[in-house]
């Protein structure tokens, strides 16, 4: 069978690669590069893998990445996450797990500005990662909490992919789509903070007391600067001053500033601020730039297309059929980025699903929740490499942590699968 | 080694399957495999599965692959005679818009991408491009000053706003929706079956046929993989190409058609303006443009064509 | 040794530089667009670029110092020698994307965009020059895997 050739290249040198330690991009890159120098001359393939590296970093939208992770170090650095973790401790602190409650409801609100995950985990992970440490909770178990809540945003509008996947599937509503995003990401969010309540109580992690109203007065005054900056971020997106990834560079400026004036951080500290944020920008583009090529590489060799044709000749029950493209499109996610996954099989899943019944603006939330799951799993994740380099962690650690999360996003994803309301009450309510 | 073997010709596009372009490109195919009698096939990557247009013609040119549509607008940054078409008013009508691209001039601005590795194969029908607003209806070039339009990276796009008195802002078809629902620019200019299938009726409710310029698509090959075809395998994909030209342009029209009527049954609404006074203002583009005699020798040559 | 010090931190100051007219470019932006009133029509295009430049060459400053993410589950249970071949090969087939996936590739590309003269749509500026930052990282990476690979034989 010679159509097989092109998948055992890609998945057997990907996985020796990676047993032996290479990191993980170069993986990406060399077992692209491989495959395509079977497929096609050697220059063509060399040139090729070349400008999917470098076009894969070709879009606007990207920019959300180094600016919040820029802002979340001068944050950290300059006095500013510190009295808003202050003031937000004096309000669920006495929680189990509170910290870990904070960055999961930040991460939900960051989601619905920025509509990016890997900005929002950056952000949140520079941030909170370090107070998390501070507190006693485990490295890789707030790293697991970051990266999964972070994902949240691809379904709580606004949503890049979700526009992407309106594009790809030939004009599902976008204010349709938007609408039915919220109850099924609100509820995985819900879901995560239970894990993390059970988690803090099972690993006996530091509760705080309860804040008197003075405490809680006078540190919010301390953050009512700091807390501006929300305000700047969201005023300006929804008075349309400026664009979600505009609102990162703003974040950056406004930062800058407010660390001056504190005068926590110095014109002299700030290259060494600016390298640092550089260095986790370039460990996550290298990544994604792999990960682009690889998608190119599955694209041009139909492999995504093959192997759903395969498990789709197997049955033709309703459930079972539900079932199956969950359980392919999580083996997409496990190997692929968000946005090309969604361009790839949008085509070839939503005439099968909408012949079976399904609302397409259903199937689109179905589709999100399930490559929210595959962005934080190994090898190709782009918000669990945030995550983890922001962290300063491993893959291996973090995901035992990682297992109870995907475990209730799993939950999340049949629940909103198979009780199509969950998805479709809003926009009916709203007409749209 | 095997003379009986299916020869593949993979072409990629950005556009979705449910575009009259990905039809067109369907009924190439199957054109060209019976024509062939089964020598050649074509596969089919819509969707931007393989990259933007403007990456599809740098593969093209890699040599990694073989066929690919792309809007004039793009590929004016490759070969340079094609900016031709991003001037205002250039074409009298529709009937006038085919009597040049399927004449000599058509055909030697196809000829002209050759020396870019990129062979032309024939000319897609893309309509013309009008303004849509979010809020503000538009009568006259005028109503336009000081509106924020999304223009597309084409340095011809740009100046044809900017001679409206728009401030042209460049934002990515992707971004664009959001865009205008939050604001950020006050409107965008496209053709009818991209302002409905792109759902940007949904947030901008005014839309202003005045047809300010017609760039059609245009459908090229790799020299890398034309140079080793005989004569006869060329004409046999010269000649499936120019059927699918005939069936592509059919399938636009009622597209066309079908859009504007989704549209205002969407409370979208839909005015046709005297287009003298925006033809009027923009003659500065061209003008602009003329000082390039190249570019120079091909208005007049339009101009010239009855 | 002096040579590689000497090129880390003439890259750290690329690559800060880089930085940082990132985010002047995209606050001047908004600043034209918002209050000029006259968006400015080549940095959104800037922004792309300069991204492609930061993330290329940042990707080569961050592999000579061996900190791009790996799964090193396997591996650490190695014994000490064992261990050590599996480092040499990692570094081997990192030098050879570095060789072939990079340099020679990305100089065809480069050599393809500047002699078909394909220039950017709002700068003008030829797309070659864009890409040049990709063999430009491979050569890097190819010399600190050469001396990283000097240093793992003695
Ligand atoms: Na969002
Ligand atoms: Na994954």
């Amino acid at each position: 069978m010679i159509e097989f050739l092109p998948v055992i290249i890609l998945v057997f040198s990907f996985l020796v690669l990676l047993t032996m330690g290479v990191p993980v991009a170069w993986c990406i890159a060399m077992s692209s590069l491989f495959t395509l120098m079977v497929a096609m001359p050697f220059s063509a393939a060399t040139t090729t893998v070349s400008q999917r590296i470098g076009t894969g970093l070709d879009s606007f939208a990207l920019l959300a990445i180094p600016f919040f992770i820029l802002s979340g170090q001068i944050m950290s650095n300059g006095g500013i996450a510190h009295r808003l973790i202050s003031f937000a401790k004096t309000l669920v602190g006495f929680l189990p797990g509170g910290l870990a409650l904070i960055n999961i409801v930040s991460a939900m609100m960051m989601g619905a500005i920025a509509g990016s995950a890997m900005a929002s985990a950056s952000a949140m992970g520079t941030i909170l990662g370090p107070e998390m440490e501070k507190e006693g909770y485990s490295k890789e178990f707030g790293a697991a909490v970051n990266i999964t809540s972070s994902t949240t945003g691809l379904v709580i509008p606004p949503s890049n992919t979700l526009i992407v996947y309106s594009l790809a599937s030939g004009g599902v509503s976008i204010a349709a789509l938007f609408l039915a995003g919220y109850i099924p990401g609100i509820l995985t969010g819900l879901f995560m903070m239970m894990v993390a309540i059970f988690w803090a109580k099972k690993h006996k992690y530091p509760v705080g007391k309860r804040s008197s109203f003075n405490e809680v007065f006078v540190k919010f005054v301390d953050a009512v600067p700091s807390l501006l900056l929300l305000v700047i971020v969201i005023g300006g997106i929804i008075g349309g001053v400026f664009t979600a990834t505009e609102a990162s560079a703003v974040a950056v400026l406004y930062t800058l500033l407010l660390s001056f004036y504190y005068k926590e951080l110095s014109l002299k500290d700030l290259p060494k601020v600016i390298l640092e944020s550089t260095e986790t920008t370039a460990i996550v583009m290298l990544l994604i730039g792999a990960s682009m090529c690889m998608s190119w590489v599955m694209s041009y060799e139909n492999i995504p297309q093959d192997i759903s044709n395969f498990l789709l000749s197997i049955s033709d029950n309703r459930i079972i059929i539900l079932l199956m493209i969950n359980v392919i499109l999580l083996a997409v996610g496990v190997f692929m980025d968000a946005t090309p996954a969604v361009l790839i099989f949008t085509p070839i899943f939503l005439p099968i699903v909408t012949e079976l019944g399904m609302d397409p603006t259903h199937f689109g939330i179905v589709l999100m929740l399930n490559l929210c799951i595959g962005l934080c799993t190994p090898p190709v994740g782009s918000v669990l490499f945030v995550g983890v380099g922001i962290a300063k962690t491993t893959i291996s650690k973090v995901i035992k942590p990682l297992i109870p999360l995907f475990l209730v996003m799993i939950l999340s994803l049949l629940l909103v699968t198979y009780i199509p309301q969950l998805s479709l009450w809003l926009p009916e309510l709203f007409g749209v | 080694d095997n003379l009986n073997s299916t020869r593949v010709i993979r072409l990629g596009h950005g556009l979705s399957t449910s575009h009259s372009v990905h039809q067109g490109m369907v009924y190439f195919g199957e054109q060209l495999e019976e024509i062939s009698g089964g020598k050649f096939k074509v596969q089919i990557y819509p969707s931007q599965q393989l990259g933007t247009e403007r990456q599809c013609l740098e593969l093209l040119q890699i040599g990694s692959l073989d066929m690919t549509k792309v809007s004039a607008g793009v590929l004016e940054n490759f070969s340079p005679s094609i900016k031709v078409f991003g001037i205002p008013y250039i074409f009298k009508d529709k009937a006038h818009t085919f009597r040049v691209l399927d004449g000599p001039i058509g055909e030697e601005l196809l000829n002209g991408t050759e020396e870019y590795w990129l062979k032309g194969l024939g000319y897609y029908d893309s309509g013309s491009r009008s303004f849509y607003t979010i809020n503000k209806p538009v009568e006259k070039p005028n109503d336009l000053e000081g509106l924020k339009i999304r223009v597309m990276e084409s340095q011809t796009a740009i100046d044809m706003v900017k001679s409206f008195g728009g401030s042209p802002t460049p934002i990515s078809w992707g971004e664009l929706y959001t865009a205008l629902q939050q604001g950020v620019v006050d409107g965008a200019e496209n053709n009818p079956p991209s302002f409905y299938l792109s759902r940007h009726y949904e947030v901008c409710k005014y839309y202003i046929i005045d047809e300010h310029t017609v760039l059609p698509d245009v459908v090229l090959m790799s020299t890398h993989i034309w140079n080793t075809l005989n004569e006869e395998e060329q004409n046999w994909i010269q000649t499936a190409l120019d059927l699918s030209v005939i069936e592509q342009r059919r399938l636009w029209m009622e597209s066309e058609q079908e859009s504007l009527e989704a549209v205002k049954a969407a409370g979208v609404q839909v005015s046709y303006p005297d287009k003298s006074p925006f033809s009027e203002m923009s003659k500065s583009v061209a003008e602009e443009y003329g000082k390039d005699p190249l570019i120079k020798s091909f208005i007049d040559k339009i101009k010239n064509t009855d | 040794m002096k040579v590689r010090a000497q090129i880390d931190s003439v890259l750290e100051k690329i690559l800060v530089i880089i930085m940082s007219l990132m985010v002047v470019n995209v606050l001047w932006q908004v600043f034209s667009r918002y209050l000029l009133g006259d968006p400015s029509s080549f940095t959104d295009e800037l922004a792309r670029y300069l991204m492609i430049w930061v993330g290329v060459l940042g990707a080569a400053y961050v592999a000579g110092k061996g900190n791009h993410v790996a799964i090193t589950y396997f591996t650490e249970k190695l014994s000490p020698s064992n261990f050590k071949k599996v480092q040499i090969i990692i570094n081997i087939t990192i030098l050879s994307f570095a060789i072939l996936g990079m340099f020679i590739g990305g100089s065809r590309l480069v050599y393809i965009t500047l002699v078909l003269e394909q220039l950017s749509p709002a700068l003008k500026i030829p797309l070659g020059a864009v890409y040049s930052v990709i063999p430009i990282s491979g050569a890097l990476i190819t010399f600190y895997k050469i001396l990283d690979l000097k240093k793992q034989a003695q």
